[in-house]
């Protein structure tokens, strides 16, 4: 049993430290990388509790899926184009200060408003044992009982995904159905006809007799010497902001 | 706790790590041999005899060379990232059964080196970690190309690593468990189709086709290997995101790449093609066999496909297997309550 406690209190401390690793590194990346840190570390603590269901769902989705995500956005964002983490801005230092002692106390009541010895629930280590084990008894659960709020969460999510699709719908229908019927710049390079938030531009009148029907797909190309014809911006290059 | 059961499973864990590191190193020299066969050429053959010494050569060369960190890079990060890659690859070998409970010197020794009731999810897990090495190996580097690699490799694991875990879920269902213990066994009671006629075994490509499919196609793309080997695409990316890495730090993401596909096929060969359950003499020589199977299908991929154009890999994830493994684990589903007699 101190065996079990010493890893613990190892886990913990690496875990609570990786956790001041993500608030204290200068780089964003080193931030979520602190974060993959302190998310396994709290995994093994899971494994420790003998919950390995929970353990290996917080790696897939939180670690596996989202942080990867999220590392995703960083890397694409320019790291001049970021805010000041470190800099001046007292109002916010404020502001975060007040915001972060109000979750402390939020933190601290729900602790010590609760204790965790109390009467043992239907699901002792036998009961577990005879419906074959966490998995086989978590399901059992989730899917009898609390089948009502597993749909309710289904239906968020959803309804999350679908408002994310609309919200990122580049334009309505018909301005996509006027950029579908309009031709491809054909530079030898995708990138020709591509305009911001992965929109087409609709190119500008050609001149007559450079366009090509091509042999596969319906749109047709427009044939150019350069793309700086078509474009605002440069493009070849960097894309800078001006 | 049982420190014997504690000591033999480390010592087996010992044994399976050096011999996939091992056959790790062949399989570079087996994956040039073939390649060479397919594609009329020798392959090597200079390195002692049949070129058996080459994998050997190759290892000497890479640690021989200079481990250059460039001046761009995030120093820590580049560092560490093919650590990364490569400690978490042969870790989900310790989740396969090898067999079952032998006794040696009076010990029961389990041919596995844990039998966790999680034990897919666990090399789920492991995958989605993984990909940590060349995100993280990408970005440090401080090169652009190296970057877009990584930005790909993040999109299409994360794309591919859902559709992977969806065909295995008709498993479950049928199988009743996350362990693969337990799927293994499941797989050796025989079926008797036609009233007995005949007797079948019960591996699962047979009742999982289109879930084996999808499986195949997704470890392919989780592997990075062609068509799927979009992050270091060499004709578009030069390397991507190992163009900065060189000596040994190079080869740990090559190694990583290596035992990732023999991890991928012994799991095919348990999940859906029985283990080691086999005609005439159960053993470990089945799951060999099989594996070896997945292997030269890996390399037989790489020397016939040509690589998939990025939004044709993220299209074939989301639009096309993604409906697939879903309808799949309904269709499942819906057999398994009619065959409990609820439906």
């Amino acid at each position: 049993m101190s065996a079990e406690v010493l890893v613990f209190d190892i886990l913990g401390a690496v875990a609570v430290l990786a956790a001041a690793g993500v608030v204290l590194a200068r780089k964003p990346v080193h931030s979520a990388l602190s974060l993959v840190v302190s998310f396994v570390n709290v995994a093994a603590i899971y494994v420790i509790l003998r919950a390995e269901f929970l353990a290996a769902a917080q790696i897939i989705v939180y670690t596996g899926a989202i942080l990867v995500l999220v590392l995703f956005v960083i890397m694409l964002v320019h790291p001049e184009d970021l805010p000041e983490f470190h800099g001046g801005r007292p109002i916010q230092r404020v502001l975060a200060l007040i915001l972060g002692l109000v979750l402390l106390g939020e933190v601290l009541a729900a602790i010590l408003t609760r204790t965790v010895v109390g009467q043992p629930g239907p699901w002792s280590e036998q009961a577990v044992q005879a419906v074959g084990g966490n998995v086989q008894a978590l399901g059992q659960v989730l899917y009898s009982g609390y089948v009502l709020p597993i749909q309710a969460t289904a239906l968020l999510l959803l309804v999350a995904t679908i408002g994310a699709l609309v919200l990122a719908r580049p334009d309505s229908p018909r301005v996509r159905r006027v950029a579908r019927d309009t031709a491809t710049i054909s530079l030898g390079h995708p990138r020709g006809a591509d305009g911001a938030n992965g929109v087409e531009l609709p190119a500008l009148p050609p001149v007559a007799g450079d366009r090509i029907k091509p042999e596969t797909g319906e749109r047709e190309l427009v044939m150019a010497k350069s793309g700086d014809d078509f474009l605002d911006q440069p493009v070849w290059g960097e894309r800078r902001r001006s | 706790m049982n420190w014997s059961a504690f000591i033999s499973s480390y010592i087996f864990a010992f044994i399976v790590l050096n011999v996939m590191l091992g056959l790790m190193a062949y399989m570079t020299y087996i994956e040039r041999k073939v390649m060479a066969a397919m594609q009329d050429r020798v392959g090597p053959n200079r390195t002692g005899p049949f070129g058996l010494l080459q994998p050997i050569a190759d290892g000497v060369k890479l640690l021989a060379k200079e481990d250059i960190v460039p001046k761009n890079a995030d120093r820590l990060v580049f560092l560490i990232a093919p650590l990364i890659s490569f400690v978490l690859a042969p870790l989900s070998a310790a989740v396969i059964p090898f067999g079952g409970t032998i006794t040696v010197f009076g010990h029961d020794v389990n041919l596995y080196v844990a039998d966790i009731n999680v034990a897919v999810l666990y090399v789920l897990a492991l995958g989605g970690m993984g990909v940590y090495g060349i995100i993280l190996g990408g970005y440090a580097s401080g090169n652009r190309y190296s970057l877009l690699g990584a930005l790909r490799s993040a999109a299409q694991v994360v794309s591919y690593e859902l559709v992977l875990g969806l065909s295995l879920v008709g498993i479950f269902i049928l199988s009743g468990s996350l362990s693969l213990v337990e799927i293994l066994n499941a797989q050796q009671q025989p079926l008797t189709p036609f009233g007995g006629a005949i007797q079948i075994p019960n591996w699962y490509i047979l009742s999982q086709p289109l879930g084996f499919v999808l499986f195949l196609i997704a470890a392919v793309a989780e592997t990075n290997r062609a068509p799927f080997d979009l992050p270091e695409a060499e004709s578009e990316l030069i390397g991507g995101f190992h163009t900065e890495y060189s000596g040994f730090r190079f080869s740990f993401f090559f190694l990583a790449e290596y035992i990732n596909m023999i991890v991928v096929s012994l799991m095919a060969a348990t999940l859906f093609l029985g283990g080691i359950d086999g005609p005439i003499a159960d053993g470990v020589w089945w799951l060999a066999a099989k594996a070896a199977l997945f292997l030269l299908f890996y390399i037989w991929l790489r020397t016939t496909l040509p690589r998939f154009r990025y939004d044709q890999l993220m299209g074939l994830a989301w639009k096309v297997l993604l409906p697939l493994a879903v309808i799949n684990v309904a269709l499942t589903g819906l057999i398994r309550l009619w065959g409990l007699g609820l439906l």
